[in-house]
This record gives structure tokens, sequence and C-alpha cells, in this order.
């Protein structure tokens, strides 16, 4: 039989049964459409944690010391750091292996809190703090030589970038808290301020809305100049445009706003560019944090397989300058790798999913194919009585069947289209990929034309009269 | 000249324990050309066994089947395809029309099972439509017609194709006495056209209209 004459019986049959179509093409629709659902939430997933790591260079790993009392047995769950004013300062309970993310941005040293004096006010700091004497007591006496008070400086970052290789760029950083005021608010406020160098906003991927970035002599100068988060320009002075160039007030004394930041969302490490306020790193530790200051030192490894050997380098060559300290490395790959980990679990599940969708979906379109094949035995005989060879009568139901799937497939793609924004206003990041509607329509016209096939070539294999008084 | 040739058809059937239900025995039959056979026997004798047979649409146990110069008995299922298609049109007692392709469609079926699209496939069956007065009626579905005009529906596509013969099982069985009649006057007339035709009926009366009859009774044939 001519394919164009095949074609038309296939379009005949298909638009005279159109609710046997319909029917037959439900299973079809729902499983495409769940496939490309799955495939989206996946990769959402996977945005989403590309989105929280945007900031992090792959190759980046923070140095950070984390505390006198440095003690690897020192289990302590007491550094919340970050936001407590005198946290960091606990003299030997501020060590803890878990505060070693939340350090690293910067809340534990960069406090400027009189709370941790490294001094002999040992005693007396640990009978004010409960929990630290409870932890850490004794592991803090025995660890007197690392009771001299460590800083790490530009000059570590220059050793670094002179005697490690394999390291594209290095900067240092430090972070505390600091009133605000001017603008549009009413009274002082608390925000957190970052000082850095010109290079953090490469080493961190940021982008300027308007105005420059901290520059070198900003830095030299010890210029009282910053640069605002997206969000702390509006809060400030409700838009960007109306902070250039303005002035606030940190810590009473003037700084002009050089730049804002473009918007960065929430980040899953580091300062959350966003709430914060960068100034120059000098002119923070002349005018802001001055020798209290705990900086991290980040370093960009060149090549992200190179992390590991990167870290021995700097720990080598930071053992020189300070014997028996140890430092807290945390680098941005491994925490990426773990997100990512976790993601992929997800992302596992949802393929389970899928595979359970796929094949109760296949059941059920072999079931309804199944069916309509076989009430159709007695026309595949009456086609063989009138000459109609296997193959040709197979042709017509295999096309038959994909046309079938092929319209299932396409209804299920649009199903999808329509359910994707409903799940992301419920919550969940859909990401709607061309490769999932690929997937999903290789699904729908696969199983579709597999079990469509198969009761046809059984009906088709039999002798004429047996297929036609088959009821 | 014998357009049918059979010769010692034995058709078996597997029954309930090891005994064969032994359906035909020892068919020996000749159809000349032109000629116009009634097959009449009693429910259950084995006619509608036999014409699937000569029909190609059943294997034969045993036995010796030339049909037109094709040796049956030895043809392989691509040769048995295109002989249905070519050499048979075979007319059912159920009409077996497809429900979902109107009567023009149903009509040009075995046409375009040979390749002809449908335009060539309708010029050739206009003549066999007139004839058969089923012009009115080309775009109607099957369910939308009587059972005459479904027969007729039916003949029309057996004999679009041109056939060497037309069987016919029963073909006045599922319709009242005047269709019937009109079933039978079309056949006569279409074998004064020359067409061969081979007709199973348990109606003696029916077997009247054929030239001659041959009887079968529990699966052995008789000349009558
Ligand atoms: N597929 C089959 N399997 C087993 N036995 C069969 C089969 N088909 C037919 N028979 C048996 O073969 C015998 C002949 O059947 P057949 O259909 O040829 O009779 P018939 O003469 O056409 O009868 P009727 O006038 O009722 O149509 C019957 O006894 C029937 O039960
Ligand atoms: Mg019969």
């Amino acid at each position: 039989m001519k394919t164009s004459e095949l074609l038309r019986l296939v379009f005949i049959n298909i638009t005279q049964n159109k609710f046997k179509t319909i029917m037959t093409s439900i299973g079809i629709i729902v499983g495409a459409a769940t496939i490309v659902m799955v495939i989206a939430i996946g990769k959402g997933g996977q945005a989403d944690v590309a989105e929280q790591f945007k900031n992090l260079n792959a190759g980046a790993i923070d140095i950070s010391y984390e505390g006198e009392g440095t003690d690897s047995s020192s289990g302590s769950s007491s550094s919340e750091s970050g936001g407590m004013p005198s946290g960091g300062g606990m003299p030997s309970g501020g060590s803890s292996s878990n505060g070693s993310s939340s350090s690293s941005s910067g809340g534990g040293g960069g406090m400027p809190s009189g709370g941790g004096p490294s001094g002999g006010g040992d005693s007396g700091g640990m009978q004010m703090f409960d929990f630290g004497s409870m932890f850490g007591s004794s592991s803090s006496m025995e660890d007197r030589i690392n009771q001299e008070k460590v800083t790490l400086t530009e000059d570590d970052v220059d050793d670094i970038t002179t005697f490690v290789g394999g390291i594209s760029d290095a900067t240092i950083t430090f972070t505390t808290k600091s009133d605000i005021e001017g603008g549009e608010l009413d009274e002082a406020a608390s925000y957190t301020i970052a000082g850095v160098k010109s290079n953090y906003i490469t080493i961190s991927n940021l982008e300027m809305t308007v105005g420059d970035f901290i520059t070198d002599s900003d830095d030299e100068n010890k210029e009282k100049v910053c640069i605002l988060g997206a969000s702390v320009a509006k809060e400030i002075f409700g838009s960007a445009i109306d902070a250039y160039g303005s002035v606030i007030y940190i810590d009473s004394r003037l700084y002009v706003v050089n730049g804002v930041l473009e918007e960065m969302g929430s980040v899953a490490s580091g300062i959350s560019p966003d709430e914060a306020i960068f100034i120059p790193y000098d002119t923070g530790i002349k005018y802001l944090v001055g020798d209290d200051v705990n900086p991290t030192v980040t370093v960009i490894a060149e090549d992200v397989d190179n992390v590991d050997a990167v870290i021995e380098d700097v720990t080598n060559l930071l053992t020189e300058s300070y014997p028996n300290t140890e430092f807290t490395y945390s680098d941005a790959g491994s925490k990426m790798e773990a997100a990512s980990a976790s993601n992929d679990i997800l992302t596992m599940l949802l393929m389970a999913m899928a595979a359970i969708v796929f094949i109760v979906g296949g059941i059920g379109i072999m079931n309804v194919l199944f069916v309509s094949v076989k009430e159709r035995t007695n026309e595949i005989g009456i086609l063989k009585a009138i000459g109609g060879s296997q193959r040709s009568i197979m042709f017509e139901f295999l096309l038959e069947a994909a046309a079938i799937s092929l319209i299932g497939g396409t209804l299920g793609l649009l199903v999808s289209l329509v359910v994707a924004p409903v799940a992301e206003t419920l919550g969940a990041s859909v990401l709607l990929t061309p490769s999932a509607f690929v997937i999903a329509m290789i699904f729908a016209v696969g199983t579709g034309t597999i079990f469509g096939i198969y009761p046809a070539y059984k009906a088709s294999a039999l002798v004429p009269v047996e297929a036609l008084s088959a009821e | 000249m014998a357009i049918i040739e059979l010769k010692n058809i034995n058709k078996y059937y597997d029954a309930a324990g090891d005994e064969k239900l032994h359906v035909l025995k020892d068919i020996n039959l000749e159809v000349q050309k032109g000629e116009y056979l009634a097959i009449l026997g009693p429910s259950g004798s084995g006619k509608s066994t036999l014409m699937n047979i000569i029909g190609c649409m059943d294997h034969m146990s045993d036995g010796y089947y030339c049909l037109d110069g094709e040796l049956i008995h030895e043809a392989k299922e691509k040769d048995l395809v295109r002989i249905r298609n070519e050499k048979i049109g075979f007319i059912f007692q159920k009409y077996h029309l497809i429900p979902t392709y109107n009567v023009l469609q149903n009509i040009v079926m075995p046409l375009l099972m040979r390749g002809m699209t449908l335009n060539e496939a309708r010029e050739r069956s206009v003549d066999t439509i007139d004839m058969l007065g089923l012009g009115q009626r080309i775009t109607h579905k099957p369910n939308e017609l009587s059972g005459g005009q479904q027969q007729r529906v039916a003949i029309a596509r057996a004999l679009v194709g041109e056939p060497a013969i037309l069987l016919a099982d029963e073909p006045t069985g599922a319709l009242d006495r005047n269709s019937g009649l009109e079933v039978l006057k079309l056949f006569k007339r279409l074998n004064d056209m020359g067409n061969t035709i081979v007709m199973i009926t348990h109606d003696a009366d029916v077997a009247t209209h054929a030239q001659r009859t041959v009887k079968i009774v529990d699966g052995e044939i008789f000349e009558l």
C-alpha cells in the first residue's frame, strides 16, 4: 500500500474514533507531563544549588583562625558566632568543627569584642560563659601555646601568592557589625560591614549596578568610601541611584557611597552581598576593628582538582609563620559537592518516581492499546482476507499508535507547561529544559508505539479466518 | 478449463482428547472457468471450512489445490497474500465491512492494497459502484446502511479487483427474502458477464440459482 494512502487511513481512524484516541492518549499525556515535571524539578534543584553558590568560586579556599583555644577535640556547639557580640571572643569554647563555615563568613573573628582578650583573663572569662567552661576548659589549659594572638595579615596573603603555586588570586577580608546612620534611616541600625580588597569583586563574582568597586588606592589611602549591597541601598536610600554619591555614617564616621552592587539573592556561604556594606580593608582596620580583627584569607586555586594540594601548601607556609597554630580551611568545592550531592539524591528519588510513572503509565498505555487493537482483530482479519500483508497491516497500526502517542505526548508537554508555573507558585523550583521535552516525547512515542504494535503483530500473524472469527 | 482443482483435501481440527476432528474428508472438486457452483449442505457439514480453504483463508491439513495455475498447497504466505488480493473475491455472510471507513473506502481497499492511489482506485471502481447502485451512498458508513446495502458493498469490494473467482459463504444468510433474491439476481448477472462463482448455502432453493450444485454431508462431497 502506498504510504500516502496508509497515512490517509491512519488519519481517518484517528479522527473517526476520537473518543478512543483521547482515552488512549490520557495515559500518554499523564506520563509525558510527569516526566517533564520530574526532570524540571530535578533541574530546578540543581539550578537552586548553582544559584546559592554563584558568588563562590569553585576553587575558593577560606582560611581563618577560629580562636585561641583551637583544639580539634572541642565539640562545642556554642559558636553560633555570627550574631553574638561576644561569642567569637570566647577564649576556649569558641572553636568548633561545625562552626567553620559560619566563622569563615567573618562572624567569629571579626568581633571587636572585649570578651575574649587573650591574656590572663582566662578563668574569669570562663566563669562568665557557662558552656564555654563545660566544654572547653581542660583542653584550653593544655593549649597555652596557642594563646598568643594570631591574626592573618596582608603579608600572609603576599606570602601565599608568592610561594604557593597553582593559585590564581588571593584576598583578605573581615566582617563586623556596626551602627549605621544616614539616608532615610530614622535611627541608627546595625549592619554587616565587610572590609575587602579591590579584587574581592572578581573573586566573589559580584557585579556593580552603579559606580565602581573599592580600588587599590581607596585601600592604600584608607579612604572612607563604601559600596552598598543591593538590599542595604534600598533600605537606607530607597534605590541604588539615590544611594550613589550619598553619604552614610559608619560608627559615626562619614563614608561616601561609591557604588551599589547588583542584587545577588541568597548565597550559601560567605558574606551575603545584598546585606553588607563593603569598605576598603585598611580603612576598616584603621577606623573600625583595629587589632581585634580576625580576618579570613581567601585563596583561589586555579584548578578545582588541585584544591587539596593548595591547602597543603598553604598550611605548610602558614606553619612557618605561625607555629603550632591550626587554621580552619573551608573550600567552596567540597561545600558545593555536598550541596549538589544532596540535590543528586533528590534527583535520584525523582528519577525513581519517574521510573514508576514510566512503568505504570506504560502498563496503562499497553492496556488501552491492547484492548483497542483486540477490538480490531476482526478488522485485521478483513484486511488479511482482501489481501493485506502482515507488513502493511502492522505498518498501519504502527503509524496509528505512533500518531496517537505523538498527539498524547504533545498534549502532555502542553499540560506540563501549564502545571510548571502552578508548581512554582506552590514553592517548588522548576526548570523546564528542552532535554526534558525530548525525553518525555521519546518515552511517549516509544511506549505508545511498542505497546500498540505488539497486539497488532499478534493479530496480523493469525490466518485470516482466525482473525475474522475472533469476537 | 478448470480454475479450481481440489484433490484429496483433508482438514482436521484438534479436539478434546486424542481424537482429531476430521472435518473435510478427501474432497475432490473441480470448478470450470465461468461456472456458477453452489455447495449445499446442512449446518456443521464443513461448508465454511472448505470455502475458507478455497479462499486461501485457512490451511488445509493435506491435499492438492491448484487455483488459476497457482499451487496453493505449497504456496508461501507472501504468495497467498497476493493471491487473496488478485484472484479471490470473498463475500461473507456477515458482510465484514470496516466500520470506520465509508462505502467508497471499503470498496477500494483491495485496490489500495495493490498500491493504487485513492484517485486511481476510485476511477477503477466507478463502474462496479454504479452497477451495484451504490453511487448515492459512497460517503455513508456501513452502520448507516441496510443489510442488503451492506452486502452489496461487500460484493462491490469483492468485484473491484477483478478476481478469478468470487466466493460467497451464505451471502443471503443474514438478509430477508427480497434482499436475498436481489443478491442472487446479481450473482446471476455477474455470472452471465463471465465471472466464476462458488456459493455456499444450506438452502436448496438458493442453490437452484446456480448452474451446478454439489452436496457436502459430514465432510464428504457428492456430485448431484
Ligand atoms: N476452529 C475450529 N476448531 C475446531 N473445530 C472447528 C473449527 N471450525 C469449525 N470446526 C468444526 O468443523 C465442523 C465444520 O464447521 P463449518 O464451519 O465448516 O460448518 P458449516 O458447514 O459452515 O456450518 P454452518 O452452516 O453452520 O456455517 C463443525 O463441526 C465445527 O464444529
Ligand atoms: Mg458456515
